[in-house]
């Protein structure tokens, strides 16, 4: 028994790794096939970087010749680099502020309201719409909301006293349409996710804090907020890494192939799309890929860095 | 409770006005949608949308439930959520599980190899070639299935979600001489069954709304899912605006808008029952994430 034990701890020092897979192997085998998957859609994609540097056609793939950076030169100095880039970032950036506010402001009333029957009211309407497909909601605002002849955004303005808009052919609402509906889809889930944080603070902060004559803004100020934080920047970060990745369902899903729209709503990833589909040059199209992985990554590795100066315990890694 | 005080009433007189008016405005364009496709397409054209249709009709859904097309796309979606659920679902918890114990040394380092993806991607193109001309998806079933079988966030949902298991009880088992697999399919599935729930509905649910996976790999009619079928209805529409050739069998208004309550009609009818897990499935998840 004794010798046993020696042999045992000779192995895990000389080779801990093989002494690991001898006394663990049946639970990596319980990891091994998720890490295959991913392994497969997420990891082998990476190699094919490459491409962004070659000329690709199909029947040499990925030994077509390279062509050094030629396929950056050709989006960028195109107009489209500018074009989608600006799209994207815009849309994304209104994404993140305006269903932040919402939802943080959402979850503070609804942390503040009594009445439970109200509450499980408002919560399961505000939740509602997330549940429905890209698709689903592309066709409410397209066809229902705001289709050119019926929709309910001509009746609203006809009744103000407006004329109605041709909004199959007019570009400047639609990047605001995209967010406002991308807000109202998510903005009741989240709520939940901050609603979530805020119950873990403990009431008796609240009592005490109402002892001592604090007001409701107070409260909510110096108490409710504070808990919110983490969740914000955790969010925050999450959503900050795909900055330059399109919410392509959804986008795609509201604006299809509707060309006269694409002047302010066409986006990085709708781009790409599109070239593939067309099976155009896929140089340029890996080129554009890279460049939102690379701008992506630094994007998350320096915000990271930001919250870890602003506390340590916000940060993601 | 503290008795509130005049401005605090006031206040919550204003919240819950805020609330109600976005309750309605999140509610309001399914119902309108609803009453929209019990329309007659003649009183759809004369007076446009309305919350209570001039002349009721059940024609739109009659053309729908006549075509073959619905029941092949119902066929094809409930086999896509059923299989992809079950798969993934058994993958992200046994990976979870085994992420969540102790005794596992590397499980750190496979947590990283599991969080890097969420931050570094190669993007659309490499992982459409990986799938057409490695994987060979293309116009195949598992092209729905296969892509969304592992999810970084549920794996990492379950994780948390295990490790509040007391250890002791899984050393105990362990003891009498129950395997890892047992351990975990007669011990901490059976004490899980919460968040087991919530992730089944989360997955079923992305599962059954997906429609890219087709829109990038299904040529094949036979293979189109529900969503995608909607979606296809919509850019035929498009296409014939577009090239000004409005043919015969152009999708009318009503009937589009009768598909798309067809494919959401599950969703509606059990997202009263549903609805509490996802909240409660994103209070567990927003602990830690």
């Amino acid at each position: 028994m004794k010798n046993a034990a020696g042999v045992k701890s000779n192995l895990a020092q000389k080779h801990p790794f093989l002494f690991e897979m001898k006394r663990n192997w049946l639970y990596y085998t319980m990891i091994l096939p998720a890490m295959a998957v991913l392994f497969l859609f997420s990891y082998l994609p990476m190699p094919g970087l490459v491409i962004a540097f070659m000329d690709f056609n199909f029947v040499d793939k990925f030994h077509s010749p390279f062509v050094g950076l030629q396929n950056f030169k050709f989006y960028f100095t195109s107009n489209y680099a500018v074009r989608t880039t600006f799209n994207t970032l815009f849309i994304n950036l209104n994404y993140l502020v305006w269903t932040t506010l919402i939802a943080v402001l959402f979850s503070i009333i609804l942390n503040e309201l009594r009445g439970r029957v109200f509450k499980k009211v408002y919560q399961n309407a505000m939740f509602l719409p997330y549940f429905f497909s890209s698709v689903v909601i592309g066709k409410l605002v397209t066809d229902i909301i705001f289709s050119d002849s019926y929709g309910v955004a001509n009746q609203i303005l006809n009744v103000l006293g407006f004329d109605s808009v041709a909004f199959s052919h007019t570009a400047a609402p639609w990047p605001w349409i995209i967010i406002g509906t991308h807000v109202w889809q998510v903005a009741g889930y989240q709520s939940i996710v901050y609603l979530a944080s805020i119950t873990g603070v403990d009431e008796q902060l609240y009592e005490a804090a109402s002892l001592d004559g604090a007001t409701r803004w107070q409260r909510i100020w110096y108490i409710t907020l504070p808990m919110l934080l983490p969740t914000i920047f955790v969010m925050t970060l999450f959503s900050i890494g795909g900055m330059l990745r399109g919410d392509f369902a959804n986008i795609y899903a509201i604006i299809g192939d509707n060309g006269l729209l694409y002047s302010t709503t066409d986006v990085i990833d709708t781009y790409v799309f599109r070239a593939i589909k067309t099976a155009a040059d896929f140089g340029p199209t890996a080129a554009v890929g890279l460049y939102q992985s690379v701008v992506g990554f630094i994007l998350v590795c320096g915000s990271n860095a930001l919250v870890k100066l602003y506390d340590k315990d916000y940060a993601l890694f | 409770m503290e008795k509130r005080t005049t401005s605090e009433k006031i206040g919550d007189f204003f919240m819950h006005v805020i609330l109600l008016v976005y309750s309605i405005i999140c509610i309001y364009p399914f119902v309108l949608t609803f009453f929209v496709s019990l329309t007659s397409e003649s009183s759809l054209i004369k007076y446009g949308y309305q919350l209570i249709p001039h002349e009721f009709s059940l024609a739109a859904y009659r053309t729908i439930f006549k075509d073959a097309a619905i029941y092949r796309s119902y066929g094809v979606t409930i086999a896509v959520t059923a299989i992809g659920t079950v798969l993934s679902l058994l993958i992200c918890g046994l990976a979870g599980y085994a992420l969540s114990l102790q005794r596992v040394k590397y499980r750190n380092a496979i947590a990283m190899y599991f969080y890097i993806p969420t931050v570094f991607s190669a993007g659309l193109l490499p992982w459409y070639l990986v799938c057409t001309d490695f994987l060979h998806l293309k116009d195949s079933f598992w092209a729905l299935v296969l892509p969304m079988l592992v999810s970084t966030f549920n794996v990492f949902l379950l994780r948390n979600s295990f490790k509040t298991i007391p250890a002791s009880l899984v050393e105990s088992a362990e003891i009498d001489g129950c395997g890892p697999y047992r351990t975990f399919f007669q011990i901490i599935v059976p004490l899980s069954t919460p968040v087991i729930a919530t992730v089944t509905l989360f997955i079923g649910l992305s599962y059954w709304n997906d429609w890219t996976n087709a829109l990038w790999f299904i040529n094949n009619e036979n293979l189109y899912p529900l969503q995608y079928m909607l979606y296809r209805i919509q850019s035929r529409l498009q296409l014939a605006l577009q090239t000004g050739q409005f043919g015969s069998d152009l999708p009318t208004q009503t009937y589009q808008i009768a598909t798309l309550f067809v494919t959401i009609g599950p969703i509606i009818l059990l997202y009263p029952f549903i609805q509490r897990y996802f909240v409660k499935g994103i209070m567990v998840g927003a602990v830690k994430g």
